[in-house]
């Protein structure tokens, strides 16, 4: 059953309605839900008349108010804000400037974004939503434009498949890294499949061009561990709270998160958290704060726990801030909040968000026009039914839309149209990579059959279905016999992937030389870190920052139909 | 099958009378049903529009086509839908409990696994029919037999978070608001009667 076949309650009222209200009543946007505000509670998107008036007083180096409650009467995230994420340092100075004069830094092109962030390091988070309430949404997009950290935008895809099925992600991964994704990242349905998802995954993100990163979305201690043994090349799934009862609901603390983060560094691996506008409320623990004032605090939670980045646009409470008006100013508004803090920002628009496609572009525009370190932190690279996260804002099916919106606005989300004879060519390397790797560390065959299958398939429906018992059983050998990224490497070299296994390889060295560890880092298709270290973000107004030129731009024109204008007898090749 | 899953046929209302404190059942063939603080006083029907009165009398029926027998508690203290299943399950005779929320959000669960790890849960109220509530019925009343049925199979539907996301987190919160700390959880029968339409 889909959304669609819910009866509309307005239907059969027994009340005479005009053929226009028919028209409207049955447009897609009327499946959405929207709900009134109620800010006692914080069903409200930015502007609760509960939410605190800012302030900080310092004494002797440490915060001893902030946004009107003393220390003493400081929760755990007041105090973990106050003494590992403001700097008492500047503090006094940067709030005794008004919120609109900050706002103003934020959009004047004229002010550097070493200047902004000289300010936000010593501000509290209710004057971040103060600042934040003074941006309208062009003015946000003004300001994620000179804030994102790197240079270049990038975009992340999720690679899942409703029957877990590894051959389907593996070919997947290949696609979607040949299409430009930077990042890639999995999930189960059955979480025992995991090992085998997550390494079909990282063999097949690295055929053909290589370069993306990717995770693999689990319970935290199997995360880690997958990450540890270079399965898996970052992870995001690290999610923070901005009430403490939903973090201790949790059994969390923001030191353990920090801890936690720890661990990912000690092995050079990349990690960012999670949060978002809604959560709170959506757990019923909302303090009567609105969405964004508790996202701020999420965002400084991150900031203070020391980790580069964050992935935040409220993610899987997207339906919360979507359903009360400026909601998603306020998605928007929270994403600019993580980029004015120096943090990566992996931007949301991973989530099914709406029925209507008009309203799912809106949602996307705020990202993807000024460009962020990730557009999509999840742009669903097969069809909707298969993303395991839940459904995405953007799936396969969008992929020629996303690339003409790129060409006609000249904006970069990351990717780009590639030839299905170049598709197909990746994913048939991809799936005989994984048959390869099956093979020789003995797990369950994937025949011929199925690779054709696969490599031709849109989504799991057309699939050969797999022995799911024996898969699980491969799985557990996988843990058991503890094998590793490198591991992986072997196997491809051993049987004749070399290119592949170079890929991976080079990817896996990363974490010795911990480039990854550095804000926004990407690898490029050479392979080459990309980070706002060697690659920060110079906007200066007109004139300046990233634009799509040269190869890029070039690149971006190409769409599945152009009329050749040499001859209009046919189409671009 | 003698009840009908139609909703047409008879709209019913349903109330809840207290007959005392909810006690540990004896009988080995028994379920007991833990309803939420909202369930059938604040609200009347779940976030899809079921009447509650059809829900109860669908999960009533599916244990009794099994041929166990049933008894309803309600907790007043708490609206977290792990703690009312494992609740119902501890003081259920065979430790095969249900939880319902008043949204529709359902769990079975058993006396003797954590509290947070049922036999079946069922997170997707949107997504519920009628036919789901009998299953559930007649699935607990299957593992209180010490039977191992297959488990309900339920609906997926990306689309249910736009749709539905923000009105299922103000049917939490409205719930919330009837909870009583210290309430102690009572027994309850359930009297139908044919709503005035």
């Amino acid at each position: 059953m889909t959304a669609e076949a819910i009866q509309n309650p307005k239907a059969g009222d027994g009340v005479r309605h005009s053929l226009r209200t028919q028209v409207l009543e049955n447009r897609p946007v009327n499946l959405d839900g929207f709900v009134e505000e109620w800010p006692e509670v914080g069903m409200v998107a930015m502007d609760s008349p509960f939410d605190p008036q800012p302030s900080v007083r310092v004494e002797n180096g440490v915060i001893v108010e902030m946004d009107g409650v003393e220390r003493a009467d400081f929760d755990f995230i007041d105090q973990f804000i106050a003494d590992k994420a403001i700097s008492a340092e500047v503090a006094e100075q940067a709030m005794a400037l008004s919120a609109q004069d900050i706002a103003r830094m934020l959009v004047d092109p004229a002010v550097t974004r070493q200047e902004v962030i000289a300010v936000t390091n010593g501000l509290t988070p209710a004057k971040l939503l103060a600042v934040a309430k003074n941006l309208n949404i062009v003015e946000i997009m003004m300001g994620m434009q000179k804030m994102r950290a790197r240079r270049t935008p990038a975009n992340q895809g999720h690679c899942t498949s409703a029957r877990d099925n590894p051959l389907q992600v593996a070919c997947d991964a290949a696609e979607a890294s040949i299409r430009g994704f930077s990042e890639v990242e999995t999930t189960l349905g059955v979480v025992r499949y995991a090992p085998l998802v997550a390494m079909a995954q990282q063999i097949g993100s690295q055929v053909g061009t290589g370069g993306p990163l990717t995770q693999c979305a689990l319970e935290e201690a199997t995360e880690l561990d997958l990450g540890m043994r270079g399965i898996t090349g970052y992870a995001e799934t690290i999610s923070v709270y901005g009430t403490e009862p939903v973090f201790v609901d949790g059994d969390d603390t923001p030191w353990s998160k920090a801890f936690l983060a720890g661990a990912y560094a000690s092995r050079g691996i990349k990690m960012r958290f999670t949060s978002g506008t809604g959560s709170e409320v959506q757990m019923g623990n909302a303090q009567g704060k609105s969405m964004l004032y508790l996202e701020i605090r999420c965002i400084l939670i991150a900031k203070g726990a020391g980790v580069q980045g964050l992935q935040n646009g409220s993610i899987s409470c997207i339906g919360v801030p979507g359903a009360v008006p400026a909601g998603i100013r306020a998605v928007a508004a929270e994403n600019l909040i993580a980029s004015s803090v120096d943090l990566e920002c992996a931007s949301g628009n991973d989530q099914s968000f709406s029925h209507s496609p008009m309203r799912r572009t809106a949602r996307l525009m705020p990202q993807m026009m000024p460009g962020t370190d990730f557009v999509c932190s999840g742009y669903s690279t097969m069809p909707n039914y298969d993303d395991m996260f839940a459904g995405s804002n953007l799936d396969s099916d969008d992929y020629d839309d996303f690339n003409t919106i790129q060409r006609d606005l000249q904006i970069d989300g990351g990717l780009r149209h590639v030839k299905e004879s170049e598709i197909l060519a990746v994913r048939t390397r991809a799936a005989q990579a994984l048959q390869a790797v099956f093979r020789y560390l003995d797990l369950p065959p994937i025949t011929d059959a199925e690779i054709d299958t696969a490599v031709y398939a849109d989504g799991s429906k057309e699939l050969i279905p797999r022995d799911v018992l024996e898969d699980l059983k491969g799985a557990q050998q996988v843990m058991d016999r503890n094998v590793t990224g490198l591991d992986l490497v072997k196997a491809l070299e051993a049987t004749g992937f070399s290119d592949v296994a170079e890929n991976l390889l080079a990817v896996l060295r990363q974490r010795v030389s911990g480039d990854l560890l550095q804000t926004s880092a990407i690898l490029t298709k050479d392979l080459q870190p990309l980070s706002a270290v060697n690659d920060a973000n110079d906007y200066a107004g007109p004139g300046t920052g990233y634009r799509p030129s040269g190869a890029r731009w070039e690149e971006m024109k190409k769409l599945r139909h152009v009329t050749s204008a040499s001859n209009p007898e046919v189409e671009v090749e | 099958m003698t009840v009908s899953t139609n909703t047409q046929d008879g709209q019913r209302a349903i109330s809840f009378k207290e007959v005392g404190r909810a006690e540990r059942g004896k009988r080995s063939d028994e379920v007991v049903l833990a309803i939420s603080p909202a369930f059938a006083t604040l609200f009347s029907k779940t976030i899809v529009d079921l009447p509650h009165a059809e829900v109860i009398r669908q999960v009533l029926a599916g244990i009794e086509e099994q041929e166990v027998t049933a008894r309803i508690i309600r907790l007043q203290h708490s609206a977290d839908l792990a703690l009312m299943a494992h609740t119902a399950a501890k003081l259920s005779g065979s430790g095969i409990g249900i939880g319902i929320l008043a949204r529709g959000t359902a769990m079975i669960h058993q006396r003797d696994l954590p509290r947070l790890s049922s036999l079946e849960l069922f997170p997707q109220s949107p997504l519920l029919t009628l036919e789901t509530y009998r299953s559930i019925g007649s699935n607990a009343a299957q593992y209180a037999k010490g039977e191992s049925p297959e488990p309900v199979p339920t609906l997926n539907d990306q689309m249910a978070r736009p749709r539905w996301q923000a009105k299922a987190a103000l049917l939490h919160l409205k719930e919330t608001e009837l909870v009583r700390k210290g309430a102690p959880t009572v027994e309850v029968v359930p009297e139908f009667s044919a709503a005035s339409v």
